[in-house]
């Protein structure tokens, strides 16, 4: 097997290995047991979850007052996902065709983007503070993966170092922030439980 | 603390002294009460700070340690350090922080000092962590180890101890009862108007803020009205009418559960149908949403706010309402745990646009309203008073802006706070209950004695 080759493998045991860590977090997680709401609901679970992946994601303050911030998170996390995307194709070993072409303007956006919002959590001293090391090394970690996914468009002699990064990433996933990849979805569907039941979020309300 | 006066304070005392007895009880008490929901936040939270904005102790303050984020990180870090697999070892790295003296002084700070449990950054959070709710458990892991600021704490214990949160005696609370069904048959000119106390089988049983029948027993009026005038069947108890419960604000599940527990086995002993809550935003949101939860049972009865069964009566046309007898622009304040967190949202909305003439909405709100500072015991902790008042500036220029004569409120405790903020921030305005606007509009057939 060439070096290459055997990179490709071990990008896809990476990816394997994370995901199997992120399942580990989550059985973690559950372990320490759900909460069953006992209390009568006054408005529909249903709706609130609705609510909290649709209009929700957009109905607040922190969108509101942030848009410019909100807009570039939107952009940086679709370039990591399609940047992930493009880095498993890449190590198939069977591959319908090349990655589409659409890749390119979404890995350049998240590749600047990224960079822009380091900057600002190391420029607004509240958010500065705010921060742990982890919310400044992932962040640049991941620039570099979404800057070399970019670059490997125009020079596909970078995918030995884009798999690389990528192994290293993948290996990271599950130890640091960037877990959040998982949890939001499980913050974001107990949010809506827990607030649709009561009838507290738009659209929610019991029809009685 | 920036607000703790220069007095000796044993409280102080206490918290200088901790053991790693007390230490240990907070641990212990926090890991009680994780489920999956609290693990998966510690994970989510990525602090990009968004929910700032949200707090109005930041807008009104500015200091990071009134960002809410900051505030959640005090507890995540020390779930992060001393339950989450690696924790101990990523450390710093991570934002992992083991449980110390010093985090100890931050959280009593932060988590009683800077927090009214609104939820408003709950809800503007990008990932929807129930931050407020993580507050509430690091509180509640604090009243294991005796740290409550005192004056939160007495109000609990004089409810648990006493019956009610003022400590009324059985007998004055009989005495203002029967006072105030004079005023009804005077109100209502019908000599046969009662207010029935310990009347088994009515319909419903009504809970009321004890700061009703101690200061404002023109409340207690204004509901008595609103039931004769729907003909209603209903009752108080003689002695467990508190609605409040401290135990919400003080994080201790035991005392809270107590509390709530005692208007359920009113309700059992008298044979009510429905439980019915006076005008109390963390009163509502104890008995209807948490003290299921701390009972850890099934009710099995409707537990409702009187705002909701007022709202049927006008639709139900039990009651009329004439909005001409409320002139006065008038202003509704909502209370974060009857709204934001309750969801009683659009009832109060109805029975004023059927009871005043010109009633004007705040901007924001509903879901979104500003806190009026009141709420998360900060009208019981003296020690953060300053605080309390500043954080309220932004719901006095939210009355302001209206024009208002009148600023209501269906929660006592918003009540007290929404005064204060009058005084302090040179408002002008009348402070009313919704009922008690209810109660002025109502058309009641005269009947002579």
């Amino acid at each position: 097997m060439t070096a290459l080759g055997t990179l490709r493998v071990l990008t896809l045991a990476a990816a394997g290995a994370c995901l199997a860590g992120l399942a580990w977090l989550t059985a973690r997680a559950f372990a320490f047991g759900r909460r069953v709401y006992l209390s009568e609901p006054r408005g529909r679970a249903g709706r609130g979850l609705l609510y909290a992946f649709g209009k929700g994601m957009a109905d607040k303050e922190s969108v509101s007052r942030h848009l410019p911030t909100m807009l570039g998170g939107v952009v940086y996390h679709t370039a990591i996902f399609a940047a992930l995307l493009d880095v498993v194709w890449t190590a198939l070993p069977v591959r319908p065709g090349p990655p589409p072409g659409v890749f390119r303007p979404v890995l350049l956006a998240g590749a600047v983007v990224g960079p822009a919002l380091l900057a600002k959590r190391a420029a607004k001293p509240h958010l500065r503070r705010l921060s742990c090391p982890d919310d400044f090394f992932a962040n640049l970690f991941v620039d570099v993966f979404l800057a070399l996914a970019f670059l490997r468009t125009v020079i596909p002699s970078l995918e030995t170092a884009l798999l690389a990064v990528s192994i290293l990433l993948f290996f990271y996933i599950p130890l640091g922030k960037i877990r959040h990849c998982v949890f939001f979805f499980f913050t974001r569907v107990v949010f809506g439980l827990h607030f649709g039941r009561r009838g507290a979020l738009p659209g929610s309300e019991s029809r009685a | 603390m920036a607000d703790a006066t220069a007095r000796h304070d044993p409280y102080q005392d206490k918290l200088d002294s901790l053991t790693d007895a007390d230490l240990a009880a907070i641990l212990a008490e926090l890991r009680r009460r994780l489920k999956a929901p609290e693990i998966a936040a510690a994970h989510t939270c990525i602090r990009c700070g968004l929910c700032a904005d949200a707090c109005h102790y930041y807008l009104t303050n500015g200091e990071l340690e009134d960002v809410p984020a900051h505030k959640l990180n005090l507890v995540l870090g020390v779930i992060k350090h001393h339950f989450l697999p690696g924790g101990r070892r990523a450390g710093g790295w991570v934002g992992a922080r083991k449980l110390d003296k010093a985090v100890v002084r931050e959280w009593v700070d932060a988590l009683f000092g800077r927090c009214s449990g609104c939820g408003r950054c709950t809800v503007n959070c990008t990932s929807g962590i129930n931050i407020h709710g993580l507050i509430r458990a690091a509180r509640g892991a604090l009243a294991a180890a005796g740290l409550v600021p005192p004056e939160l704490q007495s109000t609990v214990m004089t409810a648990v101890e006493q019956g009610n949160n003022m400590g009324i005696p059985r007998d004055e609370w009989l005495e203002t009862v029967d006072w105030i069904q004079d005023e009804l048959r005077a109100e209502t000119g019908d000599p046969g108007a009662r207010i029935p106390v310990d009347e088994k089988g009515a319909r419903l049983l009504y809970t009321v803020n004890p700061r009703e029948p101690k200061f404002f027993p023109l409340s207690l009026l204004a509901a008595a009205k609103l039931f004769h005038a729907a003909g209603e069947s209903w009752t108080f108890s003689s002695d467990r009418y508190d609605v409040t419960n401290y135990g919400l604000y003080s994080g201790d599940d035991s005392c809270a559960g107590l509390l709530s527990g005692r208007l359920v086995q009113a309700r059992e002993d008298l044979g009510a149908e429905v439980l019915v809550l006076g005008e109390c935003g963390h009163g509502f949101a104890s008995t209807r949403w948490e003290a299921p939860q701390w009972l850890n049972r099934r009710f099995g009865f409707p537990v409702k706010s009187v705002l909701e069964v007022a709202a049927e009566y006008v639709r139900q046309g039990r009651v009329r309402l004439d909005p001409s007898k409320n002139k006065k622009p008038l202003t509704l304040h909502d209370p974060c745990n009857l709204v934001r967190l309750g969801g009683v949202v659009e009832e109060q909305r109805y029975l004023l646009e059927n009871a005043v003439e010109d009633f004007r909405e705040m901007t924001p709100n509903r879901r979104n309203n500003y806190c009026c500072g009141g709420g998360g015991g900060q009208l019981a902790m003296t020690r953060f008073a300053k605080r309390r008042l500043a954080a309220g500036r932004l719901k006095a220029e939210q009355i302001r802006a209206t024009g208002a004569m009148v600023v209501v409120a269906p929660c006592h405790n918003c009540i007290d706070q929404l005064t204060e903020l009058g005084k302090e921030y040179g408002l002008g305005t009348e402070v009313k209950t919704v009922i008690e606007i209810v109660a002025d509009a109502l058309v009641l057939p005269r009947k002579n004695a």
